[in-house]
């Protein structure tokens, strides 16, 4: 017989670390799975793939960091990589950037999160700050003018409502704001992109539920840090004579729903007394708030989280002690939390004011010499109809005419000539309209000839006048008279009919 | 529970079901019984007989006599062999008293029995304290001492709690004796002068609390509560708040309460009606490390391996064998110890092996930790040797009860960190 040594109790609970990080990673699969779906039903299977693709670098990088780790500092691989749970940061940080992120800015982002973030520190366990919080945090330093625009960047209900200043108080505006994201019933469904995992606020708050039950995360964190920003952004309304949309629309914008269930309870960067995570809630809510109204960056969810990771160990040692006898010090210094808060968010709101929305004035161009149609610069190089379609009176042409690139070589590899929309009534014999159906000049230069000032003086041309002319735009006259040729071309093979 | 502080407790998969409804076995003692001669962790003990001495059931053969009187009898008869030093429940060799026993059970009253209802409050506290009734729960603690005195106690709490996993041999005793119960209660709650006693029992154990309301029609001032089946509702503390709501310094005495242990009121009525101490106890030897767990009825003295054997023995090789229940018994490394009149299990669990991780900070020991202490801060300071965070985190209210080890995720020995803590604190006293 054998009668082993081991200091009591001798009775172990069945929930273990590992079985918390599965319950965790199934949680943000599912809000993964969202993303998925809601990008390659919505838009199309690139983004789809891309989405894929952003997981898969981040999942990589994570690996490979720790492997590298456990070689160079001596440990076993599979161990540590059991005792670190990389893929929970890397799934994390995946899910909190926008569609649009390229590959190598997450991969960068990840290895920041992961080396910089937790091994540095001694790794799982000992690091201050959120690892995917900082990796993010990295990466908006560092690859922030490098957003690329298309689709799905359209400004997010964050970004926007920051250039109004955080507060709009008059009502008729409010709707026709909210109605951009299809309203805030939309918003907290999340169909509307952003962050990839930080749109759907009604599926987190499902899988919130799911791991309160599971016991994964302490419901004070959540729960607390929700309740302070509705509390604070209430006051807000009130104080600024606005409706209750606005604290709805504090919880359903940015990433303070998902921040809040998977980053804020992050335990290893949490206080470790319930009264303490208590407090660490309610600071999390007013500092989102306060950054969110107050600082130049559009979202505070964060960079409060990062903030108040550093004022973990000084909770600590505020809640240390014997909790029965410290129920009013804890009582005491939620009051005081609360009340500053309230106080400063009171304060703030005073200084805040309605900024109305730029409208974006078209840009002004300049027309300068006038070139006649059927004049001697339209006869060189003269421009190719592809298309013809008779409706009734109306005869549809398109036209190829080289531009700017083709004819004076801007330097671009394949030069491309422009293509051009133009209709002639056949029966008033004048010109209807131009517009171009493909722009290949110069950027920023020839294409301030699309610009309705220009392209305008073509309709209503006569089609038999040979002296008809229109202005071209200063700076852009290649591109201007490319147009004229093609307007030409259109007339004569009217005409040749 | 409290949104500053968590739970305070909770729920464990209790295992009753293995011993709680099979047929007591009888063991009889060898050849030889062990008495130990030790009480509370003292071992100034007056051995009262003389090798070669004729002994028999209930023969007084030791007493410790400083500031607590407790007798020590034999649980067997026999002659006085000598002493011995052998492995205790509490992890330490001690000195024995060896009875070399004849097989033949003579009894001999060491006192009368008395009428509780006639006898004076001091007359019935000196019997008590002569008939060596201590604490069933676990400890040991002599209960005349909580009666010596008793100043402005309103309620007299009957603990028939049993909170440990596996344990089930309280629920039997209580099952099997009702009346004794009812008799030990009624002269306890003479005894401390209280207007009430309450008996507390797990709610799921409806069928117990059935019968001890059917034994309590016609007898006032003793009730029935019915309490959560949590861990460690057992523990005085944890009761006195759970029933009263309020907490106090260093003894319930302080808010009007006395606790007893249900099955030290059935002692205290067993040694009223027929003048004998407890010579034999019933325990429970469970777990998944023995092949017929089972509750045994045993004398006093008694090795476990002599049980164990009597049982049919270990289902395996490697064993966790622990003197008491999983969470708080200690595991001994060899089956040597004794029964001994203030113990109440044995468990036996296979030797699994543990895969604990770095500490993740989650806060459960803390939100779980019934005296409302911060174990993982305390295994901090440890780990730093800050003895004055140590002082300030009050790692001396530890009872060790093993909840912070049972909850951790990472599986890591909080309670052990806790435990070190608290060595650090007593050697900086003395």
């Amino acid at each position: 017989m054998k009668f082993t040594f081991r200091v009591s109790p001798n009775y172990r609970d069945q929930l273990s670390t590992g079985r918390i990080m599965r319950d965790l990673t199934i949680g943000l699969g599912v809000i993964y799975a969202f993303a998925l779906a809601y990008y390659f039903t919505q838009y199309s299977s690139n983004y789809g793939i891309h989405a894929l693709g952003l997981m898969a670098t981040s999942l990589i990088v994570a690996f490979l960091t720790e492997v590298a780790f456990a070689y160079f500092t001596k440990k076993k691989v599979k161990t540590h990589l059991l005792g670190s749970y990389p893929w929970v940061t890397a799934i994390i940080l995946t899910l909190m950037v926008p569609i649009a992120t390229s590959y190598f800015a997450l991969g960068f982002g990840t290895f920041f999160a992961i080396f910089f973030g937790k091994l540095v520190f001694g790794g799982f366990g000992q690091n201050i700050f959120n690892p995917a919080a900082a990796g993010r945090a990295a990466m908006l330093a560092s690859f922030a003018g490098v957003a690329v625009t298309d689709i799905t960047t359209s400004a997010t209900p964050t970004a926007s409502i920051a250039q109004l200043g955080w507060m709009i108080d008059k009502p008729e505006a409010v709707t026709k704001f909210l109605d951009q994201f299809g309203g805030l019933q939309n918003m907290f469904l999340g169909l509307y992109p952003g962050a990839l995992g930080e749109t759907s606020k009604v599926l987190i708050l499902v899988v919130m539920v799911f791991l309160i039950i599971r016991k994964v995360i302490d419901w004070r964190i959540p729960v607390f840090y929700l309740s302070t920003v509705f509390v604070l952004a209430s006051l807000i309304a009130v104080s600024k004579g606005m409706g209750f949309w606005y604290p709805l629309f504090h919880l359903s914008t940015g990433g303070l729903v998902f921040g809040a269930v998977f980053m804020a309870t992050d335990p290893v960067t949490n206080p470790t007394s319930a009264s303490g995570r208590t407090l660490f809630a309610i600071g999390l809510g007013i500092l989102t708030v306060l950054i969110r109204v107050k600082a130049n960056l559009p979202e505070g969810v964060l960079y409060s989280i990062l903030l108040m990771n550093m004022l973990t160990p000084s909770i600590e040692l505020l809640t240390d002690g014997w909790q029965i006898k410290n129920v009013k010090k804890y009582a005491i210094s939620f009051a005081s939390l609360s009340l500053i808060g309230i106080l400063l968010v009171f304060g703030v709101s005073t200084t805040m004011s309605y900024k109305a929305p730029v409208v974006p004035e078209e840009p002004t161009i300049t027309l300068g010499d006038p070139v006649g149609i059927f004049s001697d610069e339209t006869a060189l190089a003269p421009a190719t109809v592809t298309d013809k379609v008779t409706e009734g009176d109306i005869v549809t042409l398109t036209v190829s005419s080289k531009g700017y690139a083709v004819l004076q070589d801007d330097h671009s590899e394949d030069p491309q000539p422009n293509v051009l929309i133009v209709k002639i009534d056949t029966v008033k014999q004048e010109v209807v309209s131009v517009a171009y159906a493909t722009f290949s000049d110069t950027t920023n230069i020839g294409d301030k000839t699309k610009n309705a000032k220009f392209l305008d003086q073509f309709a209503g041309l006569s089609i038999v006048d040979e002296a008809a002319e229109v202005d071209v735009v200063s700076g852009a006259t290649y591109t201007s008279v490319s147009v004229a040729r093609a307007v030409r071309a259109a007339i004569e093979a009217v005409l040749a009919q | 529970m409290s949104i500053w502080i968590g739970a305070m407790q909770k729920h464990l998969e209790g295992h009753k079901g293995l011993t709680d409804h099979n047929e007591i076995v009888r063991v009889d003692a060898g050849k030889f019984v062990y008495i130990p001669l030790m009480s509370m962790f003292s071992t100034n003990i007056e051995v009262l007989v003389k090798e070669g001495d004729s002994v028999k059931v209930g023969t007084m053969i030791a007493k410790r006599n400083d500031h607590m009187t407790v007798p020590f009898f034999s649980s067997v008869s026999g002659k006085v062999v000598g002493k011995q030093t052998i492995m205790h429940a509490v992890l330490k060799p001690l000195e024995h008293l060896v009875i070399e026993n004849d097989g033949l059970y003579e009894k001999e009253q060491p006192f009368s029995p008395i009428d509780f209802e006639k006898a004076t409050r001091e007359e019935l506290v000196d019997f008590m304290m002569n008939a060596g009734i201590v604490g069933c729960g676990g400890a040991g603690f002599p209960t005349y001492m909580k009666y010596k005195n008793p100043q402005n106690i309103s309620t007299l709490i009957i603990n028939a709690v049993e909170c440990e996993p596996y344990i089930t041999a309280d629920y039997r005793e209580i099952s099997n004796n009702i009346d004794d119960l009812v008799l030990g209660v009624k002269a306890m709650l003479k005894l401390s002068t209280a207007k009430e006693a309450w008996i507390a029992i797990k709610s799921p154990k409806k069928e117990l609390i059935a019968k001890v309301r059917a034994a309590l029609v016609g007898v006032s001032g003793i009730v029935v509560k019915e309490v959560p089946d949590v861990y460690p509702m057992g523990w005085e503390r944890t009761l006195v708040y759970q029933l009263l709501k309020k907490r106090y310094d260093r003894l319930p005495s302080e808010i009007g309460c006395i606790v007893n242990n249900a099955t030290t009121a059935i002692a205290f009525a067993k040694a009223i009606r027929t003048g004998m101490p407890i010579v034999e106890k019933t325990l429970t030897i469970s777990g998944n490390g023995i092949k017929n767990p089972a509750n045994v009825n045993v004398p006093v003295g008694v090795k476990t391996a002599e049980i164990v054997a009597k049982l049919g023995g270990y289902a395996i090789e490697d064993v966790l064998l622990i003197a008491g229940g999983p969470m708080m018994g200690k595991t001994i490394p060899n089956d040597q110890f004794v029964v001994t009149p203030y113990g109440n299990a044995v468990t036996i669990l296979k030797t699994e092996k543990i895969d604990s991780v770095a500490c993740l900070r989650c806060g459960r020991c803390n939100d779980t930790c019934p005296a409302g202490l911060l174990p993982v801060r305390i295994n901090n300071a440890e780990q730093a040797a800050d003895l004055d965070t140590i002082v300030k985190l009050r790692a001396d209210q530890c009872i060790e009860c093993g909840l912070c080890t049972y909850v951790c995720p990472s599986k890591l020995d909080v309670a052990e960190g806790v435990r070190r803590a608290k060595r650090i604190l007593q050697l900086k006293k003395k």
